[in-house]
C-alpha cells in the first residue's frame, strides 16, 4: 500500500463554556463511569457542525499551508448528531471550504473512533486512486443538543459529554508515516446504546419528552469490561502491526469516556499520566473529536517531537467498534 | 423473621450498605475500585490464592490431600516425609537439605485441608498452606473438583526467626520467594491435578503409591 501520512490536526471549541451548577446538584462530585469534568463546551442552538468544521479546517488549512480548492481530494465527516435527518454536511463544508473533493463520505458508524476509522479509508481510496489529500472531520455536539435540555441535564450523564470539532489532514506520502492502521467491529454490541424517550416514543415521532441516549443499567458492567479488556488489546495489535515496541511510544492518545476507562487503559498498557494525553476535565468526553483535540492539544503542550512515535486509540459506543493506529510524527 | 438491632452496627464507620449507599453510590465506588489490569504485587503481596479445576470427585481429592505423604508426588521439592514421634508431626527435606517439618490438619466435612508446616524446626508451624476443596458440581455445573489453595503472609516469611537453625548459613530463606509463590504455587497445583485427572481418567488407585524405602 501507497504509504499516508497525517500531516496535522486542528481544533474548534465551541465558546459556551459550562460549569457543574448547570446540571443537577452535586454533579461535581460525581464518581466512576460518571466523573464530571471540571467545566465543558456546549454547542448553541444555531451552531451548526458544518460551521465546526468549517472553523476547524480554517485553521488547519492555514496551519498547513493548504490550498483547499487544489489539496482536498476526499472529505470525510463523522457529526455525533448530524445537523439535518436525511443527510450529512460534508457537501456543505465543501462549500464552506470552498472545495471539490472527488469523494464525500459522511460516516455515521465508528463514533469515538471514527477519526482512527477515517485515516484507514482514506489510505484505501488513495491506494486506488490518485487522490493525494484527505480532510477528517469529527464533530461531537451531543452535549449542547442533547444533554442541556432542561431534564436530561439533571441525569446523571448529562455533565460528562462535551461538545468540539478536531480536523486532521491526511496526505500521501511519508513525510510523517502512519504505520498502521489496526481497527475490529463487535458487531453483536451494536444495540447496546440507544436513544430513547421517557414516554416511549421513537426519536423520529412527535412528542413531549426529551431524546436521550444511554446504556442500560445491566450493561455497564459490560461495557466497561469490553473497554477496559478491547482498547488495550487493538492497540498492541497496532504495535504489533507497526512493528513497534510499545515501550517506543512516546504519546498516547484516546478518545476519553471517563477518567476511569483512561486511567484502566493507562495502567493495562503502562503509560505514566503525562504520556497519555487528555482534555477531560476541560472538555468532557468529546466522542470523535477527542483524538484529534488531545492531539493539537498534547502538541500544544510540547508532548511531541519530530519523528516521535504515538499511538492513538479507542473504542465506540458500546464497545461495536475498536480501533488503534501508530504514526511517527 | 428477625431484624437487624437498630443499635446494632451504631459507630462501626466505612460500611457500605443499601440503606445508606444508593445503586449511584455504589456504582461510583465499584466502578473506580475496577482496574483493567493489577500489579502483581497487589494481587499477590499479601496474600496468595490460586485455584484449579481437577476433574476428579471431591471426597477423592480431598483424600488425597488428607494423605500428607501425597506432598510427595504433587510438591516441587517436598520429599523424605517420616515421622517425627510427636503427633501427626512429620519431617521431611525440602529444597534439597533444609527439614521440612508438617502437620496436616483436615475437616472431612468442610473438605479442608491445612498443611502447618515450618523449615528447621517443628514447634512453630508457622508456614501454613491452606487449601479447601470444593465439588465442582455445585459452583461450575461439571464434574470434578474446584481446590481454593492460600497462603497468608506470615512475618516469618519476611525474616527467618530461627537462623541458627539453618542448615548452611548462606541458604536462601523460604520467604525470600514470596513474590514467585503464585507461580511456584501454580506449578505444584498443577502437578496436583495432572497426577489426579491421570489416575482417575484410567480407573487407577488415586494414591499415592507409596513403598518401602
Amino acid at each position: 500500500m501507497k504509504p499516508i501520512s497525517l500531516l496535522g490536526v486542528a481544533s474548534y471549541l465551541p465558546p459556551t463554556i459550562v460549569s457543574n451548577d448547570f446540571f443537577a446538584p452535586g454533579a461535581g462530585s460525581r464518581r466512576g463511569m460518571f466523573t464530571a469534568p471540571t467545566t465543558r463546551r456546549h454547542v448553541q442552538r444555531d451552531e451548526t457542525a458544518a460551521a465546526m468544521i468549517e472553523r476547524a479546517a480554517q485553521r488547519l488549512v492555514a496551519k498547513l499551508s493548504l490550498d483547499a480548492a487544489r489539496d482536498i481530494d476526499i472529505l470525510f465527516t463523522n457529526v455525533a448528531l448530524p445537523d439535518q435527518a436525511f443527510t450529512g454536511c460534508g457537501a456543505e463544508v465543501a462549500h464552506r471550504l470552498g472545495c471539490q473533493p472527488r469523494w464525500i463520505v459522511d460516516l455515521h458508524n465508528t463514533g469515538c473512533v471514527s477519526f482512527i476509522y477515517m485515516m484507514e479509508l482514506a489510505r484505501t481510496i488513495m491506494d486506488g486512486s490518485d487522490a493525494r489529500g484527505a480532510l477528517l472531520c469529527n464533530v461531537q455536539n451531543a452535549a449542547g443538543r442533547v444533554f442541556s435540555h432542561p431534564e436530561v441535564k439533571k441525569t446523571t450523564q448529562a455533565p460528562v459529554p462535551g461538545d468540539g470539532c478536531g480536523v486532521g489532514y491526511v496526505a500521501a506520502g511519508a513525510s510523517s508515516p502512519v504505520l498502521s492502521v489496526v481497527h475490529r467491529c463487535q458487531p453483536e454490541f451494536a444495540a447496546d446504546m440507544r436513544a430513547h424517550a421517557a414516554d416511549g416514543r421513537q426519536y423520529w415521532e412527535p412528542g413531549l419528552s426529551p431524546i436521550t441516549l444511554g446504556f442500560t443499567d445491566e450493561r455497564v458492567a459490560a461495557i466497561i469490561n469490553r473497554g477496559n479488556r478491547i482498547v488495550p488489546e487493538v492497540v498492541r495489535a497496532a504495535c504489533d502491526a507497526a512493528g513497534v515496541n510499545l515501550s517506543d511510544v512516546k504519546l498516547l492518545v484516546t478518545n476519553q469516556p471517563n477518567p476511569i476507562f483512561l486511567r484502566n487503559w493507562r495502567e493495562a498498557l503502562g503509560f505514566s499520566r503525562e504520556a497519555h494525553h487528555d482534555t477531560f476535565d476541560v472538555y468532557g468526553n468529546l466522542f470523535g473529536a477527542a483524538i484529534p483535540i488531545n492531539l493539537e492539544d498534547a502538541l500544544e503542550h510540547g508532548k511531541l517531537g519530530r519523528g516521535d512515535i504515538v499511538a492513538l486509540g479507542g473504542f465506540s459506543h458500546a464497545g461495536d467498534y475498536a480501533a488503534s493506529a501508530i504514526l511517527r510524527w | 423473621m428477625k431484624t437487624i438491632d437498630p443499635a446494632a452496627l451504631e459507630g462501626i464507620r466505612g460500611l457500605v450498605r443499601c440503606e445508606e449507599f444508593d445503586r449511584e453510590a455504589l456504582g461510583e465506588r465499584v466502578t473506580e475500585m475496577t482496574h483493567a489490569v493489577y500489579p502483581h504485587d497487589q494481587v499477590y503481596g499479601q496474600y496468595c490464592t490460586i485455584h484449579a479445576h481437577i476433574d476428579c470427585p471431591p471426597d477423592a481429592v480431598f483424600a488425597y490431600m488428607a494423605n500428607p505423604l501425597s506432598l510427595m508426588e504433587w510438591t516441587y521439592s517436598v520429599r523424605d516425609l517420616r515421622p517425627t514421634g510427636k503427633r501427626d508431626l512429620l519431617v521431611g527435606v525440602d529444597a534439597a537439605d533444609t527439614p521440612i517439618y508438617c502437620r496436616t490438619v483436615s475437616n472431612e466435612g468442610a473438605r479442608t485441608v491445612d498443611y502447618h508446616c515450618a523449615w528447621d524446626q517443628g514447634d512453630d508451624l508457622w508456614m501454613i498452606y491452606l487449601n479447601r476443596v470444593v465439588p465442582a458440581e455445585q459452583v461450575l455445573r461439571r464434574s470434578g473438583s474446584v481446590v481454593i489453595w492460600t497462603n497468608c503472609r506470615h512475618p516469618y516469611y519476611d525474616k527467618n526467626p530461627f537462623p541458627a537453625l539453618s542448615p548452611k548459613p548462606d541458604r536462601a530463606w523460604v520467604g525470600d520467594w514470596w513474590p514467585l509463590f503464585y507461580a511456584g504455587h501454580t506449578i505444584e497445583l498443577e502437578n496436583l491435578k495432572l497426577i489426579l485427572e491421570y489416575r482417575h481418567r484410567r480407573g487407577l488407585p488415586l494414591g499415592p503409591q507409596l513403598r518401602e524405602a
